[in-house]
């Protein structure tokens, strides 16, 4: 009894702390995008969550060009909460040899703490051959002493801004699939070496469920991908390895229905619950490393690696794992309880 | 029954956006971005509430008949 | 090399009354093992590798005399090869890569579907009582490779004389196949035997062992999308290592649960 409470009391903290806790201030975009070399410009900048105007002095905006070659700005002004203007003069030489350079925008705050943004924006020769290099004037300044940010808010990841907190939603389904399953296979084994039928409605019902939340995680991701990636299905490798786990357990469902005795129905299904198990799950964690690792890429991998979870995101996210199963574990046991009830009805 | 409801809702969802004229196809339009996306976020706790809702449900009504058919047996022997 | 002799013992293994009522053929040399009764005939059971190769030759003798089952196999290959390029005139290379694939996954499936299907219930409980279920299965996986070795060959020779043969590294290609043959032989295997008593069998099969080959068919097929230089990757050995671990587990999953679907 006292797990169900706590499933509830975590799900309601996770919702909470989830949904209301703000995220880091962070840029969106910079206008102009493209600048000429020698172009003296001014950049708008736009943040989110930020408050520029309140500011504290100096506020300090360099464009990078891979961590070395640095333009300072040379003033900056808040036009409002969200909109920045800084002034730029591009040296007429590039500090290596392109007619093209990539350049990243950051800036820097007591009260924000530092702010990326990558490529934001592009110092591109007219003529569009290559121009001379001189990297004098590409290094008087100098990025240093950023700020950190110390207050309890969640990570500004660009293109997802808010969506982040899917984090809490949309991952621990999976969680709960794979543990749903892990209980299946376990009961199924438990049926093989005992024969016993309770086993087997356990194994029946931990799929069932685990079935459910695995749709669920692959419908909530297309969701969440079609803001995203551009489209609900883009053929990630994920996705495609996730959408085959869950057709194997529809099989597994079909197999079941498929045999005319029930020990016979029971014992074959249990052989190719850890069958599937046993093969699939490996694969799953297997084959998107080789596949995401061989294209590298925004769209590679799916699922945020360590650094993206900051140690906020974290304080939320393992609670929302635990409540989420358990929850999972509930419904399932309901499951279970209704199958071995109707079985009992059967027998009478 | 479920897998229905859940196919509809989820056409629904995605491809609202073919009718909202102010939202590209892309769905990283401006609407998206004023809001910081927290309208995705709000769309998958719906999505995941829905399918947990609907579940229950069938669940329930499964309940429903095996304690019918329980009563009937009752019934039956008394 | 083996003396095969028409031959079964009675009692204990010390006499040599032949008996021929077998219409299995046995090597003689039994590494000690029990004596069962079946039907009223005795048979000594064998252990290890005996039985192994009795097993496998027992499959390819009898998939000669039904010369007409395999042959309808290779016939579907052929026809699947055509109707193919009736369809698309023009096969592109990265086409033709995933539709010898495709072509391969079906004609797989069907093979070994039939290689069950064909076997009586009465046949079976007599193995069962003969040999270790781990020969028998490893006996049928290492028949069904052999087969779809030689149905990729022919697809490959076949769609190379239609479609054009595009593979450039043949030694990259060639160790595709083996481990395709050997990977879809293994899955396809072991869910056929689990899905053999079902009431729908065939179809049953292909559901169930899809999914499972899914994984596996991305990866062959990359590989041979780099032997046909669609891609270039010099660290295909990952790859290569990846499909041998997916075999080994597969094959390890098959040898520990086969007994269990073996007991009916």
């Amino acid at each position: 009894m006292w797990w169900k409470i706590s499933a509830v009391v975590l799900l309601l903290l996770v919702f909470l702390f989830g949904l209301l806790v703000p995220l880091y201030p962070g840029l969106t975009h910079a206008a102009p995008d493209t600048v000429a070399p020698g172009a003296s410009f001014v950049l708008q900048i736009q943040g989110y969550n930020t408050f520029f105007t309140r500011a504290e002095a100096p506020v300090r905006v360099w464009l990078v060009h891979e961590g070395r070659h640095v333009l300072a700005s040379g003033s900056v002004q808040a036009v409002d909460e969200v909109t920045l203007e800084a002034r730029f003069e591009v040296p007429a030489t590039m500090p290596v040899p392109a007619s093209s350079l990539p350049l990243d925008l950051v800036v820097d705050d007591r009260l924000h703490g530092a702010m990326f943004l990558p490529n934001a924006v592009r110092v591109q020769s007219l003529s569009g051959e290559t121009v001379a290099a001189a990297d004098s004037l590409w290094r008087l300044a100098e990025v240093r002493d950023l700020h950190r940010n110390e207050d309890f808010r969640f990570t500004h990841i660009p293109i997802n801004y808010e969506s982040i907190r899917n984090l809490y939603f949309h991952v621990p389904m999976w969680m709960v699939m794979f543990v749903l399953f892990l209980l299946s296979m376990w009961h199924s084994v438990v049926h093989l070496r005992t024969s016993d039928a309770i086993a087997d409605a356990r194994a029946a019902g931990y799929a069932e469920v685990g079935l459910l939340f695995g749709m669920l995680g692959l419908v909530t991701g297309m969701l969440w991908a079609n803001y995203t990636w551009g489209a609900p299905w883009s053929n990630d490798i994920k996705q495609l390895m996730t959408a085959a786990a869950l057709l194997v357990y529809l099989a597994y469902f079909i197999l079941r229905a498929s045999f005319d005795e029930p020990e016979k129905s029971a014992r074959i299904a249990a052989v190719y619950n850890i069958f599937a198990f046993a093969s699939l799950v490996p694969l799953i964690y297997i084959v998107p490393r080789i596949f995401s690792s061989l294209h590298p890429g925004g769209e590679g991998n799916p699922v945020f690696n360590r650094e993206d979870l900051n140690v906020n995101m974290r304080l939320v996210f393992y609670p929302a794992v635990l409540g989420w199963t358990l929850l999972g574990l509930w419904i399932a046991r309901l499951r279970i309880r209704l199958s071995i009830l109707n079985e009992q009805l059967m027998d009478r | 029954m479920k897998f229905f409801s859940r196919r509809l809702f989820l056409t629904i969802v995605l491809f609202h956006q073919l009718y909202l004229p102010e939202v590209r196809a892309q769905g990283s339009g401006d609407f998206m971005r004023e809001t910081g996306k927290i309208g995705v976020v709000v769309g998958v706790i719906l999505l995941i509430f829905l399918g947990l809702i609907l579940y229950l449900v069938r669940l329930d009504r499964k309940l429903t008949k095996l304690e019918q058919q329980i009563n009937d047996q009752h019934e039956r022997t008394h | 090399m083996f003396m095969v002799y028409e031959a079964c013992f009675r009692g204990d293994p010390g006499s040599h009354v032949p008996n021929y009522s077998a219409k299995v053929h046995f090597p003689l040399n039994i590494k000690g093992g029990l004596c069962a009764a079946v039907r009223g005939t005795y048979l000594c059971c064998m252990s290890g590798w005996d039985a192994y190769l009795a097993l496998l030759r027992k499959e390819i003798l009898l998939e000669w005399r039904q010369r007409y089952a395999l042959g309808g196999i290779l016939l579907y290959v052929c026809s699947m090869v055509f109707v193919v390029y009736v369809a698309a005139v023009r096969i592109q290379p990265p086409v033709w890569n995933v539709l010898y694939w495709l072509i391969m996954l079906f004609a797989s499936i069907n093979a070994v579907v039939k290689s069950f299907v064909q076997e009586s219930g009465n046949r079976r409980l007599y193995y069962y009582q003969l040999a270790d279920p781990a020969m028998v299965i490893l006996a049928k996986v290492t028949y069904n490779t052999l087969l779809l070795l030689l149905i990729g060959s022919l697809a490959l020779f076949t769609f190379g004389v239609v479609a054009g043969n595009p593979v450039k590294d043949v030694r990259l290609f060639a160790l595709t196949m083996i481990l395709g043959s050997i990977g879809f032989s293994i899955a396809f295997t072991f869910i056929a035997a689990i899905a053999s008593g079902a009431n729908n069998s065939a179809t049953l099969m292909a559901i169930l062992s899809f999914p499972v080959v899914l994984p596996m068919l991305l990866t062959l097929v990359r590989l041979s999308a780099i032997s046909l230089r669609l891609m270039q990757d010099t660290a295909y050995w990952r790859d290569v290592l990846n499909l041998l671990a997916i075999d080994t587990i597969l094959i390890t999953l098959t040898f520990v649960l086969f007994p269990y679907v073996w007991r009916d």
